[in-house]
């Protein structure tokens, strides 16, 4: 593809890859024991389905994926299930590696439910980072048209090497995948975007896209710089369109995959494999045999380091992800999941510890790499300062979390930090106005069932009164049952009905919009109205009875 | 003859003025009246800013009505569960002063949780829930659903045999909060110097 579009900002740190990309890919040994946490992807965690002390095979269902979105969990290794916690299954080897595989599928003869299905069964989710389940993803076509699919195999982040290798090694697997998710979703083209730093996966990719069939596959290489792979900005640099603000891909007609999903994705199809190994760079100055292995999930990173020659001297921090936007590791006992595309064992002089944070100059630098364009400094100020409403109106969710800030900042700022502070300050108070809400329905249709109650007792009474004593029962009550008493029932009454009318409205129009969400809140706000309606119909009928009564009475 | 003619002019500015005031006046009537809003706007963002705990705290049998007593003029600061917090935002919706909160502010989020071994199924509790969040039948023991109470205390009391218990709500491990240590001084001025907090 000849043609790519320019976004503003980005940075270009050193990429320190060579060190990973040179080793061929290799088999990680099969660890004895794995810990395979019941959330490994975006979404709720799974529920577990095991016992300890039962058999497993690799590729048995573990956990079961909870809500619409949220993923299933394999078993990795083949052996016994020794613990079951809230957060994680644990399972130790009996080094046999028995598979208990899924039925192979030949995806151009099967319809798309049962590719979704499969998808489904198979745990498979994003394998860049984000982990967004891919059944969820294919399903958007619900409610958008896709008439695009790219491969983000951009990789900008520096050490992470993951993308290249699988590209380099299973080109036509990777294409075919990306066929398969193309027809799902009904994506006329399939575009590749990678960086320029990797020759040997561009030279694979161009032989293989000339035997992909049936979509048309273009190839955009595109000069590097990060955060590139950056979906909204790729979209941007590959097809000129432009993601609207807090909105999705598929807005514009896009799908994103990463070639190991694809991948992923074509072997729980083609050989009925769910998701339990992906591809994991090792790399960082404190390891001797940096490189990307196939890991089993669940593996103890401890392990995987240790196989890859760690020096224990030499190490000062491991991070998992990239230097960018990865994470340090608090614990090396934790395990590799679906998401560790990357793990860096770094020395104290390869990355640094930040200096101490010192006050903003205001010197913009900041400003000059976002490459959406935010004001990084103004969202640091009210950040802390907790100023929400001007956080929102700076685009404070536009805000990739790419670091580039953070990056070039002379005096240091963590402003990430205070970004993701401040997101997940505001998202927590999103649920509780939620919350707030929700209990405020519920209190309203408590009181309205206790006004219909009320009204039903009142109305047996009445009548009870009226078999027993008849012309009594409405000399005790107010005999002049004042008309304008009658009238303001009725329109009481009126305006329930009317109330009740809006709230099917409301109802059925979101149930038609998201016809797979919860409208409990919207139901309970109907069953409220109907509630207020009966109560009104039945103060209305007793109070028609009471004024008519004195004229029948003597 | 200038005289009249200011005279005249005056009585037709006077006309003209008076047309215009009273044309304006229906169509703005009109207008109001065309767009009408809800019934009590005001009403309805003060409820907004209330907790909607419903726990009767601020002597009103719900936040609602707490909402309408505060357009009403009523004190802004009697409701614990709110907090400063929730005082503040009011003050600023309305334009009046701050006060402290009248009472203490609940220390922690909490649950109400009824020892199931021990309820003997009176149906007390389930009449004193506001938002219906005790499930259970005359003689049969009750449970509380945790993701519908409010944590307003007022089933606790009406209970004969003291089985319910508040408990400190468990927060999913999804909804941690990272917690930040701020420095004072953000950005840097020429007052102070940089580098120094
Ligand atoms: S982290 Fe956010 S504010 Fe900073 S450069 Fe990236 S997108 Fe812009
Ligand atoms: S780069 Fe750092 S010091 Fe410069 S304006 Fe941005 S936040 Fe302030
Ligand atoms: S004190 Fe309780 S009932 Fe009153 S406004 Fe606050 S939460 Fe609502
Ligand atoms: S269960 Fe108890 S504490 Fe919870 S909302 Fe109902 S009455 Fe209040």
């Amino acid at each position: 593809m000849a043609l790519t579009f320019d976004y503003q900002g980005g940075i270009y740190p050193p990429e320190r890859k060579s060190r990973s990309s040179q080793a061929s890919l290799q088999y990680a040994p099969l660890p004895a024991r794995v810990t395979l946490p019941l959330r490994q992807h975006s979404g709720r965690p799974a529920t577990a389905c095991v016992t300890p002390g039962q058999h497993v095979q690799v590729g048995t269902l573990i956990a079961r994926r909870d809500g619409l979105i949220s993923a299933d969990v394999h078993a990795s290794i083949s052996g016994t299930v020794t613990q079951v916690s809230e957060h994680a299954i644990q399972i130790e080897s009996d080094n046999l590696d028995t598979r208990q595989p899924l039925a192979p599928l030949d995806w151009r003869e099967t319809d798309a439910l049962t590719l979704l299905a499969r998808l489904d069964e198979s745990g498979v989710v994003g394998l860049g980072g984000a982990g967004f389940p891919t059944q969820v993803k294919a399903r958007v076509i619900e409610r958008h048209a896709i008439d695009t699919l790219i491969i983000n195999a951009a990789e900008c982040e520096p050490y992470i090497t993951a993308d290249d290798i699988t590209l380099q090694r299973y080109p036509g697997e990777v294409l075919e995948g990306a066929q398969l998710m193309a027809s799902l979703c009904g994506a006329g083209q399939i575009v590749i975007g990678i960086e320029d730093n990797k020759p040997e996966a561009i030279a694979a990719l161009k032989q293989a896209i000339t035997q992909s069939r049936p979509a048309p596959i273009t190839l955009g290489v595109i000069p590097i710089r990060y955060p590139s792979g950056s979906e909204k900005l790729l979209i941007k640099t590959l097809l000129n369109r432009t993601v609207p603000s807090l909105g999705l891909p598929a807005d514009v007609g896009v799908l994103c995959h990463n070639p190991g999903t694809l991948l992923a994705a074509l072997q729980a199809v083609r050989d009925g494999q769910p998701l339990v190994q992906r591809v994991v760079t090792l790399t960082g100055e404190a390891i001797s045999r940096p490189g990307n292995y196939w890991v089993r999930l669940g593996t103890p990173i401890d392990e995987l380091l240790a196989y890859a020659g760690l020096e224990r001297s030499r190490l000062d921090k491991v991070v998992q992800g990239g230097p960018m936007m990865g994470s340090t590791l608090e614990t090396l006992s934790a395990p590799a999941t679906k998401t560790t595309n990357c793990l860096i064992a770094a020395t104290q002089s390869e990355l640094p510890p930040a200096p101490p944070a010192s006050p903003c100059i205001r010197c913009g630098a900041c400003e000059n790499v976002c490459p959406v364009q935010l004001l990084p400094q103004q969202l640091h100020w009210y950040a802390r300062a907790q100023e929400d409403d001007k956080l929102e109106r700076y685009h404070l969710f536009d805000c990739i979390e790419c670091g580039a800030c953070s990056y070039v900042c002379p005096s240091h700022i963590p402003l990430v930090d205070d970004y993701r502070e401040a997101k997940s300050r505001l998202r927590h108070q999103r649920i509780e106005a939620a919350k707030a809400d929700h209990a405020k329905h519920r209190f309203e249709f408590r009181q309205a069932r206790l006004a219909r109650e009320e009204a039903e007792k009142q109305a047996r009474r009445h009548a009870r009164q009226a078999q027993n004593r008849p012309g009594a029962a409405s000399s005790t009550e107010a005999t002049a049952a004042p008309q304008a008493d009658l009238r303001s029932l009725r329109i009481a009454q009126t305006a329930a009905k009317a109330a009740v009318r809006k709230a099917e409205k409301v109802l059925a129009r979101e149930a038609q919009q998201a016809p797979n969400e919860s409208h409990e809140d919207l139901e309970m706000q109907l069953a409220t109205a109907r509630e207020n309606l009966k109560a009104a119909d039945l103060q209305l009928a007793q109070a028609r009875q009471s004024a008519s009564a004195p004229e029948e009475s003597p | 003859m200038s005289d009249a003619v200011s005279l005249w002019g005056i009585i037709s500015a006077i006309g003209i003025l008076t047309g215009l005031g009273v044309g304006f006046g229906a169509l703005l009537g009109a207008v109001s009246e065309r767009f009408k809003g809800d019934a009590h706007p005001l009403v309805d963002q003060i409820d907004a800013l209330l907790p909607q705990t419903q726990c009767g705290q601020c002597g009103y049998p719900g936040c609602r009505p707490y909402a309408e007593a505060i357009n009403e003029g009523d004190a802004l600061n009697k409701c614990p569960p709110g907090g400063d917090a929730t005082i503040q935002a009011l003050a600023d919706l309305l334009g009046r002063e701050a006060e402290p909160l009248d009472g203490d502010a609940p220390e922690e989020n909490r649950v109400a949780f009824i020892r199931e071994a021990e309820c003997i199924g009176c149906t007390k509790c389930i009449q004193a829930c506001p938002v219906d969040a005790i499930i259970g039948a005359a003689k049969q023991m009750h449970t509380v659903i945790e993701d519908e109470c409010t944590g307003c205390d007022l089933c606790v009391d009406p209970c004969p045999v003291d089985c319910i218990d508040m408990r400190p709500r468990s927060a999913p491990l999804t909804q941690w909060q990272p917690v930040m240590p701020f420095t004072a001084s953000v950005i840097t001025s020429d007052r102070s110097p940089a580098g120094g907090n």
